[in-house]
């Protein structure tokens, strides 16, 4: 396990290193002095190496640059922004991931059946509902006409009040919650409809044991590994989708703070948080390999 | 002069938006910063929404280059000018005219080559010190100083074309103007709108104090000094000993990394004050227009606002005869007004474009056929919702000022929308018109009937419109134009950019042009908004190799006619040669014209803003709950 851990770090590591090195790249071809200054002011006629290591040593010393626009450093719109985009997205992952795995399993053991179909129909729908329609949708009912919540996101400045405000926090995490949960549910309700048809679930049949603690038991736990592997690799289609959530919402979160700086040419704020981004992307996958690697014991034992 | 500023597009267009929303007092409403929530009902306190992706953010006014990107109205209109006052005020009523009750110097005197400038004695820092004549030299030093590195520096204009600057008493300051013959319009509205007081308290280095004030040799540190206490995270600045000092009606209290702004009002100040007045005044920035308007609909929202704007999208048509329309259901508290701001909408032709299309370009004709394509009512009345003024020269007519000439204005629109007119024009002139398929040059030459200089035989109009991106209205006036272009046989290939792009191709083509900055050949960025050059001669735009003449229109006796306008030395004198400048120029149409639009404010009912300033100042100090 240990050795396998190992493997995926310095996998992570270099991973990271390469999505600096073509983020780098990319913003080093763009036009303009804005493009320019962004990659290290004076160094035109720099080798791209030099420049690029330049750059990285910077990053390492935790000096991501200053945005043109805001009058900021790059780690202060960080600081700002990244933990709002968190609280967004976490919540509202958990919250597809309990609802998405009960939902996927029940459906994969009542395959067919008419619960089935219209739990399917309601993820389909899900799925196929844009983020901004269905928050325009709960913003115009359960905000401007009912009130039950608030028609923005969080306004407190401080990480602390942001999550403390629960009435203006379930609109947006609702919003990005449902489209989440239509995707691990359809994952899961496909995954566990193949676990279903494994020889080890017939054999525990044949043992005499009882459907629920074969659901629970083998079912569910061979499952989860599509899910957690797809859990990983999503974090920046969240982030993504977190994007228009947050314009919509009135949260300058990561996903609206990256929106605006690659419309304002804001160099050093697009290398800074494609770099976060990246590492968030990197570590995602190595965290779904771990756990991985922890339901299935064929992967940690595994030799390169 | 260079001013970005006087760009407005995707991002500016809001931020024109003197956009300011008040949310009705919702029983369940916190409030940010410390404003009380419900505050309608006669408080204190006003909350303004600020247009969308801009923030206040950066406090010294003087920029130099590198502080560019902090050249907006959201930083200059909607913060600087509320605490650190220009030596002159633009706007009254809905006039972009020299404010002399709210200015900080009396209106300039003339003798010769020397402008004489005299201070208002009751104008103070808020450390006690007095508002003076040094401070302005301060300025102007500092200017003198920075150079081709002064965001603003122009060859020609301020601080090139004075010298000698001097004070001459307290409160008295002069400086010789080397321009031969210049007009004193140009020079007040064009020039010396340019100037921030600054404070002595800001003479100075990391070392201690400095002498900027009297000697230019020093500018240079205090510059770099200043820059830097400028680039400080936003939260000092309330107690930063640099930028606490203020002459404005306003002081910092709170200003966040999001842009959350809070001033609260400067009892020092010494402009006139209005009873009753507000104490303090909280800009919120906004992520879209939707967000803002989600909130404007949702009295029980966190954040209370008294001031904001309603996006064109979800207004209401005005019925005839109206100003505007009812107000959405939604926003039964507050009421509606259009502020026109102090602009001209058009797009400019590339005249130094390589790829071809140059040659058409240059003829009146072609200009005056894709103009009658231009279906500027039905913009109006359509992805406008019934806002808008038609444009038809040189001069906004709206709103209306003594700029106008009243000739162009009583001819009024000449090239509304005609299909027919537009097919006539090109036929009339060797052009095989085949409507909905692509027109083409059949007779080549320069005589009458003849497409024209360097437009070969076998040229097909196949054009492309570049446009910014962001604005509904936009996008939707462009694809008309597109259609009504394929009506006539003209080609209109439509190509989506960001703002930027947009502003950064078509503004590097003048003076200089590269092959890769010269493929454009229809540039829409949005409007240019007059600010803070308010006079609007054809110097920046229309004149030959003027910085701001996208795509370069170069005609000889228009240039002498711009030049007539900045040489005109009295008022009179320049007024007259405005109208001639303007008699010329429209039928020319150098640009290809849009309508000018408003800006949608709501207020809350029982808050009293005064009339909406075209150009585009705030006066927070001035708003009052009616009682």
């Amino acid at each position: 396990m240990t050795a396998y851990l190992v493997r995926r770090v310095l996998q992570a590591v270099a991973v990271v290193l390469l999505v600096t090195l073509i983020v780098f790249g990319l913003i080093r071809l763009a036009p303009g002095t804005a493009a320019a200054a962004a990659v290290g002011s004076g160094s035109a006629h720099q080798q791209f190496l030099a420049q690029y290591l330049t750059w990285l040593g910077h990053v390492l010393s935790g000096n991501l640059g200053r945005s043109t626009r805001q009058n900021e450093t790059v780690a202060a719109l960080l600081a700002a922004s990244l933990p709002r985009t968190l609280v967004l997205t976490g919540a509202s992952t958990l919250i597809a991931l309990l609802v998405a795995v009960p939902v996927g399993l029940l459906q994969a053991v009542r395959r067919s059946s008419p619960i089935d179909h219209a739990l399917r129909v309601l993820t389909y729908v899900c799925y196929a509902m844009p983020p901004f329609v269905l928050g325009s949708v709960f913003i115009l009912y359960f905000a401007v006409d009912k009130h039950f919540f608030g028609a923005e996101g969080p306004q407190a400045q401080d990480i602390g009040g942001f999550i403390s405000d629960p009435r203006d926090l379930t609109l947006p995490v609702l919003t990005l919650a449902l489209v989440t949960v239509a995707i691990f549910a359809r994952y899961m309700r496909s995954s566990a409809l193949d676990s279903l048809s494994q020889e080890y679930v017939e054999a525990a049949r044949a043992r005499g044991g009882g459907e629920r603690r074969i659901v629970v038991n083998h079912v569910l736990r061979n499952s989860l590994v599509p899910v957690v592997t797809l859990l990983g690799l999503s974090f920046p289609q969240i982030v993504g989708g977190a994007l228009v959530v947050e314009t919509l919402f009135n949260i300058p979160g990561m996903g609206w703070q990256i929106w605006q700086a690659a419309l304002n040419h804001d160099f050093p704020v697009t290398l800074g948080f494609t770099l976060v981004i990246g590492v968030a992307a990197a570590l995602g996958s190595l965290l779904a390999d771990v756990g991985y690697a922890v339901l299935d014991p064929r992967v940690r034992n595994s030799r390169p | 002069m260079v001013r970005r500023r006087g760009m407005a597009g995707a991002a500016g267009f809001a931020a024109v938006g003197l956009v300011v929303l008040l949310a009705a007092c919702g029983p369940a409403s916190s409030s940010v910063g410390g404003a009380s929530a419900g505050a309608s009902n006669g408080g204190t306190t006003v909350t303004y929404a600020m247009s969308p992706g801009g923030t206040a953010a950066y406090p010294f006014p003087f920029m130099g280059l590198n502080q560019i990107g902090f050249d907006s109205i959201f930083n200059i209109d909607d913060f600087q000018y509320l605490v650190y006052r220009p030596l002159y005020w633009f706007g009254i009523g809905t006039k972009p005219y020299v404010n002399p009750e709210l200015s900080l110097a009396y209106k300039p005197t003339y003798q010769g080559n020397v402008v004489t400038i005299k201070l208002k004695k009751t104008y103070k820092w808020s450390n006690g010190e007095p508002v003076d004549a040094q401070d302005v030299v301060f300025w102007m030093n500092m200017m003198k100083a920075e150079g081709e590195n002064d965001a603003y520096f122009s060859p020609t204009g301020l601080p090139s074309d004075v010298t000698n600057i001097r004070t001459a008493g307290k409160y008295v300051m002069k400086m010789d103007i080397t321009t031969p013959k210049f007009s004193e319009s140009w020079f007040d509205n064009n020039e010396l709108s340019q100037v921030t007081p600054m404070p002595m308290a800001w003479d100075r280095t990391a070392a201690g104090p400095s002498h900027c004030a009297t000697v230019v040799a020093d500018c240079k540190a205090v510059f770099n000094y200043l820059t830097a206490q400028s680039s400080k995270a936003p939260s000092t600045f309330p107690t930063s000993p640099l930028w606490s000092v203020v002459d404005g009606p306003w002081k910092i209290q709170r200003l966040t990394t999001d842009g959350n702004l809070t001033l609260t009002y400067n009892n020092s100040y010494g402009g006139p004050k209005v009873p009753d007045h507000i104490t303090t005044f909280i800009e919120l920035p906004f992520t879209s227009e939707a967000a803002e308007f989600n909130v404007l609909q949702d009295p029980t929202s966190s954040q209370t606002i008294d001031v904001g704007y309603l996006p064109t999208v979800d207004a209401l048509v005005p019925p005839a005869g109206s100003n505007v329309g009812a107000n959405p259901r939604t926003l039964s508290d507050y009421q509606l007004s259009a502020l026109y701001p102090w602009q001209l909408t058009y797009f400019p032709y590339n005249y130094k474009n390589t790829t071809g299309q140059a040659p058409i370009f240059d003829q009146t004709y072609f200009r005056e056929a894709f103009q009658s394509l231009v279906d500027e009512e039905g913009v109006i009345d359509g992805p406008l919702h019934g806002y808008g003024k038609p444009v038809f020269g040189p001069v906004s007519g709206f709103p209306a000022t003594k700029y106008i000439s009243p000739q162009v204005a009583a001819l009024g629109d000449r090239w509304t929308l005609s299909v027919k007119r537009a097919e006539t024009l090109l036929a009339d002139n060797g052009w095989s018109v085949k409507p909905n398929g692509t027109d083409t040059c059949v007779r080549a030459g320069t005589g009458p009937g003849h497409c024209g200089a360097k437009i070969p035989a076998g040229t097909q109009l196949k054009l492309k419109l570049m446009y910014a991106t962001g604005i509904d209205w936009m996008q939707s006036a462009a694809r008309e134009l597109a259609s009504n272009a394929s009506l006539a046989g003209i080609n209109l290939s439509l190509i989506p950019e960001s703002f930027d792009d947009v502003v950064n191709a078509a503004f590097g083509v003048s003076p200089t042009c590269t092959a890769s900055n010269c493929t454009w050949q229809m540039a829409w960025w949005g409007t240019w908004t007059y600010s803070p050059d308010f006079l609007p001669t054809g110097d920046e735009l229309f004149e030959g190799g003027a910085p701001n003449n996208a795509g370069d229109y170069n005609n000889q006796h228009n240039n002498q006619l711009i030049t007539a306008t900045l040489q005109a030395r009295t008022a009179a004198q320049f007024d007259s040669a405005m109208y001639r400048w303007q008699n010329y120029l429209a039928p020319q149409l150098p640009v290809v014209y849009e309508p000018d639009y408003p800006s949608l404010v709501e207020t809350i009912r029982g808050l009293d803003i005064g009339p909406q300033n075209s150009a585009l100042t705030i006066m927070p100090e001035e708003w009052h709950y009616l009682k």
